[in-house]
């Protein structure tokens, strides 16, 4: 198989999505969507369907490796991954009913509205060593 | 999605709400993704770019997974605003 530019691109692309993912927690395809037709060429569609199919191992390793080193907390982990495979199911039966832009928008809304949170929080927050 | 919600409602310290986060995700990629292949009508999914991807998002799940540890509580909030702040950003003005 001949390795392309744009496999490059893929691979420099995973490695820094896949750093986020494991510091910052989101899946990956968080970014992997919004940067796969730009940065690859390919259709949302694909864009969305491939990154699905990337993020599984993704977070299997980040997960082991967090859980390895103690970060994560069982039980609040399971029940979101319990309610999240509940929400999954809806979610996709709901957004084949909704304009992708809403969708979209009111995504970005809550996206927004919680980094504006976040960050009022760390600005409240007292300094401390962890 | 899930990162905010346990900062905001259950106060969960940042560095465990990001862990808790990613562990969460696995069930619900692992279940989206019959989903998302049955109801479309075609699914879309680009093997070859997707292995590249994951050759790359591998190893850097593993190291940023590490260095989590290591990295205080509020640089780690600010960090998880700035991503969530742009894509949003991106997702309201160009959908």
């Amino acid at each position: 198989m001949a390795v392309s530019w744009g496999d490059l691109v893929a691979i420099v692309g995973g490695l820094g999505a896949g750093f986020l993912s494991g510091t910052i927690g989101i899946g990956g395809g968080l970014l992997f969507v919004p940067t796969m037709p730009v940065g690859l060429r390919l259709s949302q569609a694909a864009a969305q369907g491939t990154s699905l199919v990337a993020i599984i191992p993704t977070a299997i390793v980040g997960g082991v490796t967090h859980f390895r080193r103690g970060n994560v907390l069982p039980r609040p982990a399971l029940l979101m991954g319990g309610g999240g495979v509940v929400g999954a199911v809806i979610g996709a039966l709901v957004a084949v009913e909704v304009p992708g832009p809403v969708l979209a928008r009111v995504w970005g809304g809550f996206l927004v509205f919680s980094a504006y949170r976040l960050t009022v929080q760390a600005i409240r927050q007292p300094q401390r060593t962890p | 999605m899930l990162v905010p919600l346990q900062v905001f409602w259950t106060d969960t310290p940042q560095r465990n709400a990001n862990a808790n986060s990613l562990v969460a995700i696995i069930p619900i990629a692992v279940a989206a993704l019959p989903i998302y292949f049955f109801r479309k009508g075609s699914p879309q999914i680009d093997f070859h770019v997707a292995l590249f991807l994951v050759i790359g998002s591998v190893v850097g799940a593993y190291v940023g997974a590490r260095l989590l540890s290591r990295i205080p509580d509020r640089p780690l909030k600010v960090a998880v605003a700035v991503v969530l702040g742009l894509v949003g950003l991106k997702e309201v003005l160009w959908p």
